[in-house]
């Protein structure tokens, strides 16, 4: 191509704009979902009770989902989180038992499960060198079964902590917002804020699109990928103490139901598999577009089943957006 | 008075399973000198400069000198803060970020929190690329990698060498795939790093860029140096005999 017709390439193609384009393709995503939710049934949502229940489960998806996107980013994948909620949750549970309700041990011990589960994680991936994919797989199943022998099907009970200051300050509402609405909103500003600008995202992004560059370079890619198993440890842990403070009752499966929603949040918010890119907005964008089909699809009068059919046709309508979306910009 | 080396290999080995890719390695490199380092494919001579820029270890028992100083836990954040730069064959780039990202990719300018600098990255980027003579209205440093020529791409590998304060710049191969006009601008550039005092590592398949520059040629050959000797009054065709006879013998 000429300089004079690549000049008018850049010119003509929101050039600038490359790294928003994802955002915006799951952002039009979204309104033409809501547009047809609303066509479907305006008495249910053009009014504020659905997005009351919309705003209650979205942080949990979006918190997981955040950390999600840095390990795709750098070219791995984790599908233990699911069990990381559920045996980080258990800690937190039984801390609390164990030291009176003692929130903050409860909170820690709930991190430091977390933190581990990513190290281990980490070490199986970079040091030993194994499939991403496969061993967080086996994590997961390791894990929820290390959870259901050690919990032997125990139902936990914390109603003592309802109407406590601290339960208020995480699950509480401001106004008419579930607090935990700005939890997400502070850890995914800040998150977004470390993958675009900080040193450790730049290096994120590395990992995943030439990490040989990286290396050459003097970045440790391993140490980097490791930090991204234990950033999800530690998201998965907020995400559990999060879930048990509103539900003031922690059960072993709660991690369950994670795992598809939070996978299909990262793909639909425009992050693809296939690491070096990927967007914090999208993810937010994407979680909401997936739990609103959850909650949409039931408070539309459709019966639970057609959720999975949703999902699906989301999942692969917003890839085929995705592509179309960027490939129209850039010809 | 006698000139200390600024990197000093000995007996460097290397090898992958039971093959030896570099074998009793000595070799010393004198600041201000361009070295041209040739050798057949699978000469060892990439993974040579691998050792020196530190993104491969060398085997147990070979010892790495900078300024005269043993070093320990040679790696390439190491080697890049002694002030060795290396331009790769394969050019190192991360496609998908922007240009000033790769320029500063290990090296990025933070605050104390690590959130990076980004303005005065993208103001050094516009400098660099001034200086280096690669101007174009078609990018900007915020320009993904993956938009640029490939002489282009190799541009910025370069600026990336010189933009920090380097004693030795190696370049594997900088000039492949380049046009005519952009490889004689390479030739000129690592001409002007030696007036600038810097040391260079020049590899070359084209005996011809590898003489016009050289002070001193190391030929490999299956991993080990055949021949250290400096350019003298050697003619482009006796370095090309020369090249053949230990091409026939080997």
């Amino acid at each position: 191509m000429s300089t004079e017709a690549r000049e008018q390439t850049v010119k003509s193609s929101f050039y600038l704009q490359e790294r928003l384009r994802p955002v915006v393709g799951a952002a039009i995503f979204f309104a033409i979902m809501l547009v047809t939710f609303i066509g479907f049934a305006p008495d249910v949502f053009l009014t504020g009770g659905i997005y009351t229940a919309i705003f209650l489960s979205l942080p949990l998806f979006t918190i997981v989902g955040l950390s999600l996107v840095f390990v795709t980013v750098a070219g791995e994948i984790d599908l233990s989180f699911p069990s990381t909620i559920a045996l980080s949750g258990f800690m937190f549970s039984w801390t609390l038992e164990q030291t009176s309700l003692n929130f903050y041990a409860g909170l820690l011990a709930a991190l430091v499960t977390g933190v581990l589960c990513g190290l281990i994680n980490g070490f199986l991936v970079t040091k030993l060198g194994l499939s991403s994919l496969i061993t967080t797989l086996g994590m997961n199943f390791a894990l929820i079964g290390l959870t259901n022998v050690i919990n032997q099907g125990e139902v936990r009970m914390f109603t003592e902590l309802n109407e406590t200051f601290l339960r208020n300050l995480f699950v509480g509402k401001i106004g008419s917002i579930p607090s935990q609405m700005f939890w997400m909103a502070g850890i995914a500003l800040l998150l977004g804020a470390i993958f675009h600008r900080h040193r450790f995202g730049i290096h994120c992004h590395v990992a995943g699109d030439n990490p040989e560059a990286g290396r050459a370079m003097g970045v440790d890619i391993e140490r980097t990928k490791t930090l991204c198993f234990v950033l999800v440890g530690i998201c998965s842990s907020i995400t559990a103490v999060i879930s048990i403070l509103l539900n003031s009752t922690y059960f072993s499966t709660m991690g369950e139901g994670y795992l598809l929603p939070v996978l299909a949040a990262v793909f639909v918010g425009g992050t693809p598999v296939t690491g070096g890119r990927g967007t914090i907005g999208g993810l937010v964008i994407g979680a909401a577009t997936v739990v609103f089909i959850q909650t949409g699809v039931v408070a539309a009068g459709l019966d639970g089943y057609w959720t999975s059919l949703g999902f699906g046709l989301v999942i692969v309508l917003s890839l085929l957006g995705h592509r179309w979306f960027s490939g129209r910009l850039t010809r | 008075m006698k000139r200390e080396p600024l990197v000093k290999l000995v007996n460097i080995q290397k090898s992958f399973g039971r093959v030896y890719a570099l074998e009793q390695i000595n070799l010393e490199l004198y600041p201000g000198e361009i070295v041209s380092l040739v050798g057949d494919n699978g000469a060892g001579k990439s993974t040579l400069t691998k050792i020196i820029s530190g993104t491969e270890k060398p085997d147990a028992g070979g010892q790495i000198f900078f300024d005269g100083v043993e070093v320990k836990g040679w790696n390439a954040a190491k080697a890049r803060s002694h002030g060795i730069e290396t331009v790769h064959q394969s050019r190192a780039l991360s496609e998908q970020q922007s240009i000033f990202a790769n320029v500063f990719l290990g090296r990025e300018l933070t605050n104390k929190f690590g959130f990076v600098q980004r303005k005065k990255e993208v103001e050094e980027t516009e400098k660099l690329m001034r200086r280096i003579g690669y101007t174009s209205k078609v990018w900007t440093p915020n320009s993904s990698v993956n938009k640029l020529s490939g002489g282009e791409r190799q541009g910025v590998a370069i600026s990336r060498a010189i933009l920090f304060e380097s004693r030795l710049v190696m370049l594997d191969e900088p000039t492949t795939a380049m046009a005519l006009s952009e490889a004689g601008e390479v030739i000129d550039f690592i001409k002007d790093l030696k007036n600038q005092g810097k040391s260079v590592i020049f590899i070359s398949h084209n005996p011809w860029d590898a003489h016009s520059v050289a002070d001193r040629f190391v030929i490999l050959d299956r991993g080990r140096i055949v021949f250290d000797g400096p350019k003298g009054d050697m003619t482009p065709e006796d370095f090309i005999a020369k090249l053949h006879n230990f091409a026939k013998n080997s």
